[in-house]
C-alpha cells in the first residue's frame, strides 16, 4: 500500500499544469480519491503527480442562465451550494449526498471524477440528463464538449493529454422544472449496480443511465431505456439484473422528478 | 462479598484509551533495529513452485533478505500454516505465501516484493466442494500430510467428534475426515411423520473482518529467548505452536498477546510462525503487517458449507427424525475442520427421537479454514431454522409454540449423547413471544415480514487461573493471561471487586505475557468470563482470606466474624470496629511487616459447559423491483447466565445479531471458477455498516449458570449464530419466496422473486 517512487509538482496556474502535463507518464492529481487508491496498489505508477488541487477553479455560481461547477468543487462544497437549492437541479444533491463517505466527499471533485470517467460512477448520469457541457482548455486552446460526447468508454474520455477541464455547465432548466436520481448501490463500493436520471419540465424529458454500460449515456426511449446497450455484468450483479434495474430505476426517476416539479424551493 | 455490584452497568476499562489513541497495538510498538517484511503470495491456486527469482528483489536499496521456504529454521515437516509458513514446493492456494521480503523500511520492503519473480508450474486446482468429492477429482494437495497437527479445535468448544463414519460412500482424497452422530432410526422415524420437509441449503466462506489486520513483531533476546509481539487471542497457544514450528522448548519462547483490534476466531497463531522464522533466519527483529488486502488472500476466514436436511414432525408440532448431510470446505486446511461442530449444532436446541447426522470435511484449493465466531453455527441454523419456518406454516403452528413444544431443557440427551446441563432455550422463547414486534407480526404493510429464528452454543471450558494482588495503596491488580477480547477484562474486574470486597473502580486488569502470567487458554469458545472468570473469583476470594487474616489480629475478632465492603473490613454487626484493606496492605507490605502479602491465586476447571441460547426476530422490507431488503427492526433474547455488565452484554448481543446481519445480507468470500479470489477488497466484500444496521432491542434473560463465577457464563458466540435464518424467514413472510442461499444480496433476491412469480407481476 505505498507507491511506487513517484515526483510530485504542484502547478501554479493551468498553463504551468499544462506544461508539467507535457511529461508523457505525468497524470494530474486533483482530490486524489481516485489515482491515489490505484497508486497505492501500484496499479497505476505515474512519473509525475502534477498537483492542480490549489489551482483557482473551484466555486460553484449561476450567471447567464446557467450553472457554473468549477472542477475543483469539492462534493461537500457542491452540497453546501445555494445555487443548487432549486427542484430543478435536485438531482444533483441526490446524488451527491450518496457519494463515497464524508472523507471522500471532503476531498473528491467533480471535475476529477468526470475525468475518471468510471463506467459506474453516479455524477455523470445526472449532468448528462441536466445536458451539462465541459469547457477543456490545452496548448491548443479552448473548446467545448458537451458531456454526451465526453464520455468514450471505461476510463476514456475525450480529454487529450495535455487537456484539463475548466469549467463544467449546466444549462438552468426553466421553471417547473424538477430533476431526481435514484440508483441501487454495490452494497461494499457504493458504485451504482445502475442509476437512472432524470429531468423533467417544461423543456420536456431527458433521460441519463450509469452502472450498466461501458459510460453513462442518455436514454432515447424512455419505454425501453436499454434498447440494444452492450449491458455490463459480473458475478455480483448479472446483465440481466441490471438491465431490469435500469428500466425499473428509469421509471422511478421520473416519477420522483415530476414530483420535484412541484415543489417550491 | 458485595454481590450488588454484580449487574450495573459499566464501561469498558479499555474504552478510554481506545477513544483517545492511546493504546498500543501490535503495530505501534518501537524495537531498536527493527526490519520490515512483505510477503509474496502466490498467484496460482495449485501449482508446483519452479522457481523463486530475487536477484532484482535482493538489488534494491534498503532490501536485507529474500526468504523462502528453505530458508527457515523449520523443525517440523507438515503442511500446515506453522509448519510451512511458506510453501515448500507445492501451493495450494492462491494467496499462500511463498516468500518473505525483508527490509530496512516498508517501502524498501515493498519495492522488493515487487521485483520477485515466481515461477510455478500449473496444477489442476479443485475449487468447487462438491465436485472435490467426486472419486477421481484432482487432489487439492498432492504432497502428503505428515500427522501431529496443531490442537487448535479444541479451543473453540466441548465438542467431541462423534463417531467415525463406517459408511461405504465412494468419495474422493480430498474427502479429509467423516463423523456420523446416529440415534434410533431416523429414516423410520422421518417414515412415521405427518410431515416432513427438506432442502439444501448453502452458505459461503465468510471473512472475520476484523479492524485490524494481523501483526506479528518478533525478535531474539541476547539470551537467546525469541519473543514475539503479536495480536492474537491465545498467547499460550502461540507459544505451542512457535514451540512446535522450530523445536525449540517452550521455556525459550515468550508471546506477548497485544491489545486486539478485533479477531473473531480469526488470530490463532497464523502469521507468528512466519514472522519468528524470518527473526531467527536473519537474527534481527522482524515485523510482518498484513495489508487488508494480504488479510482477504492469506489468512484463514470460515468454510462454505452445503447442508441438506430433512426433518419431521406430528401434527401436533412434536419432532420426529432429522437427518442431514453437511459437507464442509476446508480450504487448505488439513488439519481440522467444523464438520464436527456443524453436525452436533445442526439439530438445534430441540429433543429428536432419531437423529442421522453426517459431517464431511473436504479440502479444496482455497484458504485454510479458520474460526469464526461459533465457527459452524450459523451455518447449521440457517439450514435448520429455516426449515423449522416452513415446518410450523405446513403445520399451521405459531413457530415460537411449537420450538417451545420440543426445546430443550436439563438432563435432555442431546445428539452429542450427553445430557444438556443447565440451559434457558424455554425461558429465551417465552421472552422473545412477549414482544410486540412478534404480537403485531400479522398487522404489517406489504412488502414488509416479521420472521424469528433459535440457536444456541455449546460454550468451552478450559482449565484457567489469575492472580488478585493488592497495593499499598489498597487498590488490586488481577492479572491472568486471557487476551482482552469483547470486554473480558471489565467483566474480570467487577468479578473481584465483588468477591473480594472492593469498589470495581479501585481494580485494574493486567493481561500478562506467557513469561509472567498464569496458565489461560486462548479467548475464543465463549469460554473466558465462565473459566478464567471463576478463577479470578477464586482468586479475590483466596486475597480475601489474607485480608480477613491481617485484619483479624489487628482488630482481634476471629476471621468469621469480618466481612469486607468497599475496601473495609468491619466486624458483621458492629460496622465501626474496622480498618481499610489500604491500610492493612501498609502493613503488609514493608520491610519487617507482619502480614502476608494481600495476595490470592484462584484456578478453575469446569467438566461441565454452559450453553447460551439466543433467539431473533427480524423486521424487514422487501422490494420486489429491485431485490433490495431492508433491516428495520431487529430483537435478540439471550440466556446470558448473568449479566456480570449489561451494558457489555447488550454490547455483545447487538455485535453477534450485527454479524448474523452480515452472514444475512452481505457476506461472500466468491472465487472464480479458476480458484482466484474476487472479493479481496472493502470495494468488493461487504459488511453490515452502521447506516445499514437497525435498531436492535436485547432482551437479556438470566438463567444462572451453576459452575460460572455468579452464575455468568459465556455470550460472545451464541447472538450470532441465528440471527441469519431470523432475516431470511422474515424475507419469507414479506414475500412468500424461500431463499436457501446465504447472502441474500439484491440480485439473488431478485432472481430468486423472479422465479417464484410470474413476469407481470414484477
Amino acid at each position: 500500500m505505498i507507491p511506487a517512487p513517484v515526483r510530485y509538482a504542484r502547478a501554479t496556474d493551468i498553463d504551468d499544469a499544462l506544461a508539467l502535463l507535457a511529461e508523457p507518464d505525468a497524470k494530474a492529481l486533483a482530490g486524489g480519491q481516485s489515482l491515489l487508491p490505484v497508486m497505492k496498489l501500484r496499479i497505476a505508477r505515474p512519473s509525475l503527480v502534477v498537483d492542480i488541487s490549489r489551482l483557482d477553479l473551484q466555486g460553484v455560481d449561476v450567471r447567464g442562465g446557467e450553472l457554473h461547477i468549477g472542477p475543483l468543487t469539492t462534493w461537500d462544497d457542491l452540497l453546501r451550494a445555494e445555487e443548487l437549492r432549486r427542484p430543478a437541479l435536485s438531482a444533483m444533491a441526490e446524488c451527491a449526498e450518496g457519494i463515497g463517505d464524508l472523507q471522500v466527499r471532503n476531498r473528491g471533485t467533480v471535475g476529477g471524477s468526470l475525468a475518471h470517467a468510471d463506467p459506474a460512477s453516479d455524477m455523470p448520469a445526472v449532468l448528462l440528463a441536466l445536458g451539462a457541457a465541459v469547457s477543456l482548455h490545452s496548448p491548443n486552446g479552448d473548446r467545448v464538449v458537451r458531456l454526451a460526447d465526453f464520455f468514450i468508454g471505461p476510463f476514456m474520455t475525450a480529454l487529450l493529454a495535455q487537456e484539463l477541464i475548466t469549467d463544467v455547465v449546466v444549462p438552468l432548466p426553466k421553471p417547473g422544472s424538477g430533476s431526481a436520481y435514484v440508483s441501487v448501490e454495490h452494497p461494499a463500493s457504493g458504485f451504482a449496480l445502475a442509476g437512472a436520471a432524470a429531468s423533467v419540465g417544461p423543456d420536456g424529458e431527458r433521460v441519463a443511465v450509469t452502472g450498466i454500460a461501458g459510460r453513462p449515456f442518455l436514454v432515447s426511449d424512455h419505454d425501453d431505456p436499454v434498447g440494444g446497450t452492450d449491458v455490463f455484468g459480473d458475478r455480483f450483479a448479472p446483465a440481466d439484473y441490471r438491465r431490469r434495474l435500469a428500466i425499473v430505476l428509469v421509471e422511478r426517476a421520473l416519477e420522483r422528478a415530476a414530483a420535484h416539479t412541484a415543489e417550491d424551493w | 462479598m458485595s454481590e450488588a455490584l454484580i449487574g450495573v452497568a459499566r464501561p469498558r476499562i479499555d474504552a478510554p484509551d481506545k477513544v483517545t489513541g492511546a493504546t498500543r497495538f501490535a503495530a505501534d510498538g518501537y524495537v531498536h533495529g527493527l526490519l520490515h517484511a512483505r510477503p509474496i503470495l502466490s498467484t496460482e491456486p495449485h501449482a508446483r513452485i519452479r522457481q523463486v527469482d530475487r536477484e532484482a528483489a535482493l538489488s534494491v536499496p534498503g532490501v536485507v533478505a529474500v526468504l523462502v521456504a528453505a530458508d527457515l529454521p523449520m523443525a517440523t515437516s507438515g503442511t500446515d500454516r506453522t509448519a510451512e509458513p511458506l510453501a515448500r514446493e507445492e501451493v495450494v492456494f492462491a494467496g499462500q505465501p511463498v516468500a518473505l521480503v525483508v527490509a530496512e523500511t516498508e517501502a524498501a520492503a515493498e519495492d522488493g516484493a515487487e521485483a520477485v519473480v515466481v515461477e510455478y508450474e500449473s496444477l489442476p486446482a479443485v475449487v468447487g466442494l462438491e465436485d472435490a468429492m467426486v472419486p477421481g477429482a484432482p487432489l487439492a494437495r498432492l504432497v502428503e500430510e505428515d500427522e501431529g497437527g496443531g490442537d487448535l479445535e479444541s479451543i473453540h468448544a466441548g465438542v467431541d467428534e462423534g463417531e467415525q463414519d463406517a459408511d461405504e460412500e465412494q468419495l474422493s482424497g480430498n474427502v479429509l475426515d467423516t463423523v456420523n452422530r446416529r440415534s434410533g432410526n431416523a429414516a423410520a422415524a422421518l417414515e412415521a411423520s405427518d410431515v416432513v420437509l427438506s432442502g439444501t441449503f448453502r452458505t459461503p466462506w465468510v471473512y472475520q473482518a476484523y479492524i485490524e489486520p494481523q501483526v506479528a513483531t518478533a525478535w531474539l533476546e541476547p539470551s537467546g529467548t525469541l519473543v514475539v509481539s503479536t495480536s492474537t487471542q491465545g498467547s499460550f497457544v502461540t507459544r505451542s505452536e512457535l514451540a512446535r514450528a522450530f523445536g525449540l522448548p517452550l521455556e525459550r519462547i515468550r508471546v506477548i498477546a497485544e491489545p486486539l483490534g478485533g479477531a473473531f476466531g480469526g488470530k490463532f497463531a497464523l502469521i507468528e510462525p512466519l514472522a519468528a522464522g524470518a527473526a531467527l533466519a536473519l537474527r534481527r527483529p522482524v515485523r510482518l503487517v498484513l495489508t487488508r488486502g494480504d488479510d482477504f488472500q492469506a489468512t484463514n476466514p470460515v468454510s462454505a458449507q452445503v447442508t441438506d436436511l430433512r426433518v419431521g414432525a406430528r401434527k401436533d408440532g412434536t419432532f420426529t427424525g432429522i437427518e442431514a448431510r453437511m459437507l464442509v470446505d476446508r480450504g487448505s486446511n488439513a488439519g481440522w475442520g467444523v464438520e464436527g461442530i456443524t453436525s452436533l449444532l445442526v439439530a438445534g436446541p430441540y429433543r429428536w427421537d432419531a437423529h442421522d447426522l453426517r459431517g464431511y470435511g473436504v479440502q479444496t484449493n482455497r484458504f485454510p479454514f479458520g474460526a469464526y465466531r461459533a465457527p459452524g453455527a450459523p451455518t447449521a441454523a440457517f439450514a435448520l431454522e429455516s426449515l423449522l419456518d416452513e415446518l410450523a406454516v405446513a403445520l399451521d403452528l405459531d413457530p415460537i409454540e411449537m420450538r417451545l413444544r420440543n426445546a430443550v431443557v436439563e438432563g435432555d440427551v442431546g445428539v452429542s449423547g450427553n445430557p444438556f446441563p443447565t440451559i434457558g432455550a424455554v425461558e429465551v422463547l417465552e421472552r422473545l413471544r412477549e414482544h410486540s414486534l412478534w404480537r403485531d407480526r400479522e398487522s404489517l404493510p406489504a412488502g414488509e415480514g416479521v420472521g424469528m429464528a433459535a440457536g444456541y452454543w455449546p460454550g468451552g471450558n478450559e482449565p484457567a487461573a489469575a492472580v488478585c494482588r493488592v497495593d499499598a495503596d489498597g487498590t488490586m491488580t488481577v492479572v491472568t493471561s486471557a487476551a482482552d477480547m469483547s470486554g473480558v477484562n471489565t467483566g474480570f474486574a467487577v468479578i473481584a471487586a465483588a468477591a473480594f470486597g472492593l469498589e470495581p473502580e479501585k481494580v485494574r486488569v493486567v493481561s500478562a505475557d506467557t513469561a509472567t502470567g498464569p496458565y489461560a487458554g486462548a479467548s475464543g469458545g465463549s469460554k473466558v468470563t465462565y473459566t478464567v472468570g471463576k478463577a479470578v473469583e477464586g482468586a479475590a476470594r483466596a486475597a480475601r482470606v489474607k485480608v480477613l487474616a491481617a485484619a483479624s489480629q489487628e482488630l482481634e475478632i476471629a476471621p468469621d466474624d469480618l466481612e469486607v465492603i468497599d475496601g473495609v473490613v468491619r466486624a458483621v454487626g458492629a460496622p465501626d470496629r474496622s480498618i481499610t484493606v489500604e491500610e492493612l496492605a501498609r502493613k503488609a507490605l514493608r520491610f519487617g511487616g507482619r502480614y502476608e502479602p494481600i495476595e490470592g491465586h484462584g484456578g478453575s476447571a469446569q467438566t461441565v459447559g454452559a450453553p447460551s441460547v439466543a433467539a431473533h426476530l427480524s423486521h424487514v422490507r422487501v422490494d420486489r423491483e429491485t431485490g433490495e431488503v431492508e433491516l428495520l427492526r431487529h430483537v435478540i433474547a439471550q440466556d446470558v447466565g448473568r449479566a456480570l455488565n449489561p451494558a457489555l452484554v447488550e454490547g455483545q448481543m447487538r455485535g453477534g445479531a450485527t454479524q448474523g446481519m452480515g452472514w444475512a445480507l452481505f457476506e461472500q468470500l466468491d472465487h472464480d471458477e479458476s480458484g482466484q479470489l474476487l472479493t479481496g477488497s472493502f470495494l468488493d466484500y461487504s459488511i453490515p455498516v452502521a447506516d445499514r444496521v437497525p435498531e436492535i432491542d436485547t432482551l437479556i434473560v438470566e438463567v444462572p449458570a451453576p459452575d460460572g463465577p455468579f452464575g455468568a457464563k459465556g455470550i460472545g458466540e451464541a447472538p450470532v449464530v441465528a440471527a441469519a435464518p431470523a432475516i431470511v424467514n422474515a424475507v419469507a413472510a414479506a414475500t412468500g419466496t424461500r431463499m436457501r442461499e446465504l447472502p441474500l444480496t439484491p440480485p439473488h433476491v431478485w432472481a430468486a422473486l423472479a422465479e417464484s412469480k410470474p413476469e407481470d407481476d414484477l
